[in-house]
């Protein structure tokens, strides 16, 4: 081996481990085990001072992804998913929720590479190794850059590349929720009995949210959205609730994304307007143009804010810096 | 059930029923099944007198009912302001069942207009607890539904009741991110306390690290 020859295997040793090594490096590895495992198992959640546990049975089968979530608390409630059919059984409620996309969604889409624009709004950091209950793992940060997303801190399985847990946090750092795993089994053999939900499924009622039509100028628009947020969907829904399809907008910044639901008021029922939250999403209610405006999303609340506020009626001529500004996002 | 009391739901129903007696009028609709039962009735029969069957008459009893409990500051207070979890499903608990006979009410009309059945067979059902209408109740692989109807919801005053968020959030999940997805659908399924409502503090709970 000549000098210079020397010279080159040595930098490439050293640069072998920190290649493979990097952030964006394991989240492919990981993302590529969330699309090709089937496990089961069990996890924990922990938000807002509560601790629940759910079992999950996931399944990747010719392409088809079948999942099944319980929530283990007592309460039987489970949510089933068929590639993009969802079906969220409350028996607590007597309900079943029906939810079928047909490809709208991302729900067979793959995490984002997190290049390009996308590192203008988070930071990918390989943190280090650290043990887990089921091994080492690679412990890799996504960081937002500024307070309209949410964080990830990510304890991937060196083994099977899995996320054994993770923490959602603000852009301060402060964890809004935790997801770790106690039990996680490996089974290429997972019967489709599995998925069958655990409760008389004749006695719930059933009610169907779908989306009806594509919807290419939508009849509302955000004029101001926080940065890196674009409209990515716009059609009409049928949601749960309200007595007319509803107007439903979906802004993404590419990883997280708000969904912004506008109905004309119901007869007879008072607006709502105020903030909630459901485990790791926010949720908004307001009043613009005499119509009821719902977000919600995987973002901090002041996203929500800041969207719900630009929101317009598209007919509604914007003043021309806005429309420059919204056509150039 | 007394015949003042059936005097009362019948006032109620044509909204001449005064405040105090309305207050106590709800009090007993959270403890009675009966009582329950027949102003589901009467706003059918209601309904049906006057010919028209029509959904808004029933909404307007919804509105009636929401409108009452909107007028109770006390229980709309300790909704909003008592720490204690007991208490605070006590609440809800007691607007829910308002709020379902209310929303009863709108779905045994729909009934009439939907169904062909005689009246006698739709009266028979009134006495039962709120039910979908006929256009919700659909098997998987029927076709979409052309009219809802919220689920039993724990409305909470100036807040997003959490039946109406978790009808957003199943519309929402097929975009939320790969990397959370898996907490939107847990938070979907968490136990009904696992939704938290805020009043307009933006405070949220941490979890230290």
């Amino acid at each position: 081996m000549t000098r210079r020859g020397g010279i080159a295997l040595a930098l490439w040793l050293a640069a072998a481990p920190a290649v493979a090594d990097s952030g964006e490096e394991w989240l492919k590895r990981m993302g590529d085990a969330l699309s090709n495992a089937s496990y089961v198992g069990e996890f924990i959640t922990e938000s807002t001072g509560r601790t629940e546990r759910f079992s999950i049975i996931h399944r990747v089968r010719d392409g088809v992804v079948s999942e099944r979530l319980v929530s283990l608390s007592g309460n039987g409630r489970e949510l089933v998913r068929e590639n993009d059919e969802v079906v969220v059984y409350l028996p607590d409620q007597k309900l079943a929720i029906i939810e079928r996309r047909s490809g709208r969604s991302d729900l067979l889409g793959a995490l984002p590479q997190f290049k390009g624009e996308m590192s203008s709004w988070y930071k990918v950091d390989y943190v280090g190794r650290e043990a887990s209950i089921f091994g080492p793992t690679a412990v890799v940060a996504v960081r937002p850059l500024d307070g309209y997303r949410f964080g990830y801190r990510l304890w991937i399985d060196l083994d099977s590349h899995m996320p054994v847990r993770s923490d959602l946090s603000d852009a301060a750092g402060s964890v809004v929720e935790r997801l770790q795993f106690t039990k996680l089994e490996f089974d290429r053999h997972i019967p489709d009995s599995a998925f069958e939900p655990a409760l008389d499924r004749g006695k719930l009622r059933w009610v169907r949210q779908s989306p009806q039509a594509e919807d290419a100028t939508p009849a509302w628009r955000a004029a101001k959205v926080p940065p890196g947020f674009r409209l990515s969907m716009s059609g009409m829904q049928a949601v749960a609730g309200t007595s007319e399809p509803v107007s439903h907008l979906v802004y993404s910044d590419g990883l997280a994304s708000v969904s912004v639901f506008i109905h004309a008021p119901t007869p007879g029922k008072a607006p709502i307007q105020g903030s909630g939250r459901s485990g790791v999403a926010s949720a908004f209610s307001t009043v613009v143009d005499g119509h009821q405006v719902t977000l919600v999303g995987e973002v901090p609340p002041r996203t929500l804010k800041v969207i719900a506020k630009g929101l317009r009626p598209a007919f509604a001529a914007p003043p021309a810096s806005t429309a420059a500004r919204d056509r150039d996002n | 059930m007394t015949d003042r009391i059936k005097e009362q739901l019948s006032t109620f129903l044509d909204g001449e029923l005064p405040e105090p007696e309305t207050a106590l009028l709800l009090k007993r609709l959270e403890r009675d099944d009966e009582l329950r039962g027949a102003l589901s009735r009467y706003s059918l029969i209601g309904a049906v007198l006057r010919g028209d069957g029509d959904v808004p008459a029933a909404r307007q009893v919804a509105a009636r009912v929401s409108a009452a409990i909107a007028r109770e500051p006390v229980r709309v207070a300790s909704l909003l302001r008592v720490p204690g979890r007991e208490a605070l499903m006590r609440s809800v608990a007691g607007l829910a069942v308002a709020a379902g006979v209310a929303f009863g009410a709108v779905m045994l009309v729909q009934q009439v207009e939907t169904q062909s059945t005689g009246t006698e067979a739709v009266i028979a059902q009134a006495a039962e607890p709120p039910i979908v209408p006929v256009s919700d109740v659909a098997e998987p692989d029927q076709a979409p539904a052309s009219s809802y109807v919220t689920p039993p919801a724990a409305d909470a005053p100036g807040g997003l009741p959490q039946a109406e968020l978790a009808n957003y959030l199943v519309a929402h999940y097929g975009f939320a991110s790969p990397l959370v997805r898996r907490s939107v659908g847990a938070g979907l399924i968490s136990a009904p306390t696992g939704t938290t409502l805020a009043e307009e503090t933006g405070e949220e709970t941490r979890i230290s690290q």
